[in-house]
């Protein structure tokens, strides 16, 4: 099982699973470590959800996403 | 130490009429306390400048009394005062001096807020709290009252207290001759480098008094004046235009405001400065012609040592700088002083100021050590029970301010006392002293707003 991901690394553009089973792509990132502000690209429980933009609370991050798009900033 | 009920604050524990202040004022804990919720809960008080924020998502961390306060920029370029606080539990959103972000996050539970001020990241929204919680009425709590006043940012806790404006009275042209450009422009001004920070262990109210307008203490820097610290290396300035002028302590009595102030001669030069630098002496001498031609027999005006009650001192002719005394209890004071200079005077000028301002003020100034040590040293003689009972002396110069006072055609509003050859007066203390006591006895501001009582009788 893989740790905790570092979401103050995570540039725009890349996408991730959370813990509901959506994914979403991340479209800024005010690196604080507790937040991210991402667009839904899936979301099985509610796709009403799909296109819209939320925050992301870290905790609810559980992997990278296939859909990524560009690599993890250095 | 509780207080005794039977002493009022005015003619009890500030007796102006027998020129004699408590010391209880200084050191008494329930006196600080009351002074929270009755001076700087209601005053407006001084925050920062724009020109620390000069892009939307910057900010700066201030202080209003005790309390924390963000000073930001929002995305739409509105600028906000917030306390630091989140609305969840109270930890700082915010615990840098300053930088620049999209979101202030809580890092306790996650709460995040935007630079607007509202509420945009609440952790589990849809599953804790079933998107039942009101993300609108838990936002950043904001002054009730913020003012741009040519780029310097002042803020209120109290709704109902007067516009800035009016606030200050006839005090503005003393707060212009600050934040306007050397040469007379308006709104000139910006923050040179950092704000500089320091401890001292003293009472709020002793630098507050001792910026009001303590010319009797000039004793204290008699070293520095020998030193000859000048940016000419003689004395602590330069500034020859006080050798020729009328020396004033002007008071705006009814808003606690007070300086030190100095009027050239009608048709005057200043005498020429900065000389051992050839581009800062032509840049003043530029400066100084310009702003007669654009403010005519206003530039004759020149400023020195202030205070905006309670705790702003302004020092509008060099070193050109801002403080704030901030309260941390009552026995220690956080002092920030802030630098300026015009934001369109060449590298050069800015540099050779730095280094005279570091040299002067801040607390490795060498001036303004003399000053820390006095307050500090001041104040811990004064915290025994013996000392308590012994009241500090404000009788210098009582009963001989003038309402009238004019000098070759310009004429200065307020209490105004001229000191050029009396040397020294406590006026300017006992003004401050009046209007502390009444803040801390009036219940709002319909009675702290004494002059538009004045205004209504003179109406009637």
């Amino acid at each position: 099982m893989s740790g905790p991901i570092n979401i103050r690394d995570l540039a725009p553009g890349t996408s991730v699973v959370l813990a509901s089973g959506a994914e979403a792509e991340i479209v800024d990132n005010p690196r604080d470590g507790v937040w991210l502000f991402a667009r839904y690209l899936a979301a099985p429980r509610d796709p009403t959800l799909v296109g819209q933009e939320e925050m992301i609370f870290a905790q609810d991050v559980v992997a990278l996403g296939k859909a990524r798009t560009s690599s993890q900033a250095p | 130490m509780a207080i005794n009920e039977r002493r009022g604050y005015r003619s009890g524990l500030v007796d102006l009429r027998a020129g004699e202040i408590s010391r209880e004022i200084f050191v008494n804990e329930d006196i600080y306390a009351q002074e929270q919720e009755r001076v700087f809960a209601r005053a407006w008080l001084h925050v920062g400048h724009e020109s620390q924020i000069p892009k939307p998502g910057d900010y700066f961390v201030s202080s209003m009394g005790e309390e924390s306060v963000i000073l930001c920029r929002d995305r739409a370029n509105r600028i906000h005062v917030f306390l630091n606080s989140c609305r969840h539990r109270g930890m700082k959103v915010c615990r840098y001096d300053e930088g620049s972000t999209t979101v202030f996050t809580c890092p306790y539970h996650g709460w995040s807020y935007g630079t607007d001020g509202r509420l945009v990241g609440v952790p589990y929204f849809r599953e804790a709290y079933h998107l039942r919680l009101d993300k609108e009425k838990w936002g950043l709590v904001e002054v009730a009252q913020l003012c741009n006043y040519k780029g310097s940012i002042w803020a209120t806790w109290d709704p109902a207290a007067p516009p800035f404006a009016e606030y200050l009275g006839d005090f503005t042209r003393y707060l212009d001759l600050q934040l306007d450009g050397w040469d007379g422009r308006e709104g000139q001004a910006e923050v040179l480098g950092g704000i500089q920070k320091w401890l001292v262990p003293c009472n709020w109210k002793f630098p507050a008094e001792n910026f009001s307008g303590d010319t009797y203490h000039n004793i204290s820097h008699r070293s520095v004046d020998l030193a000859g610290i000048g940016p000419s290396g003689a004395s602590r300035r330069d500034m020859g235009e006080r050798d020729v002028s009328r020396k004033l302590h002007v008071c705006i009595p009814d808003r606690g405001h007070q300086t030190i102030h100095y009027v050239l001669p009608a048709g005057q030069t200043p005498p020429p400065a900065y000389l051992n630098a050839p581009i800062v002496a032509e840049y003043f001498r530029h400066c100084e012609e310009e702003k007669r031609r654009l403010r005519g027999e206003e530039a004759r005006l020149v400023g020195a040592p202030g205070e905006i009650f309670p705790n702003t001192a302004l020092l509008s002719r060099q070193p050109r700088t801002m403080a704030a005394w901030h309260p941390r209890g009552p026995h220690q004071t956080e002092c920030w002083r802030w630098f300026f200079v015009d934001r369109d005077a060449p590298k050069e000028v800015k540099e050779f100021l730095r280094d005279y301002y570091i040299r002067y003020s801040g607390p490795a100034g060498m001036t303004e050590q003399d000053d820390m040590e006095n307050w500090n040293y001041a104040h811990a003689a004064s915290r025994g029970t013996i000392a308590r009972r012994h009241p500090y002396n404000y009788d210098q110069g009582s009963g001989t301010a003038v309402t009238d006072y004019e000098y070759q055609g310009l004429r200065v509003p307020g209490e105004v006392i001229d000191l050029t050859e009396v040397q020294s007066s406590e006026q300017p203390m006992r003004n401050f002293y009046r209007r502390w006591a009444e803040f801390m006895e009036a219940d709002d501001w319909s009675q702290l707003a004494t002059w538009r009582l004045n205004e209504r009788k003179a109406a009637e």
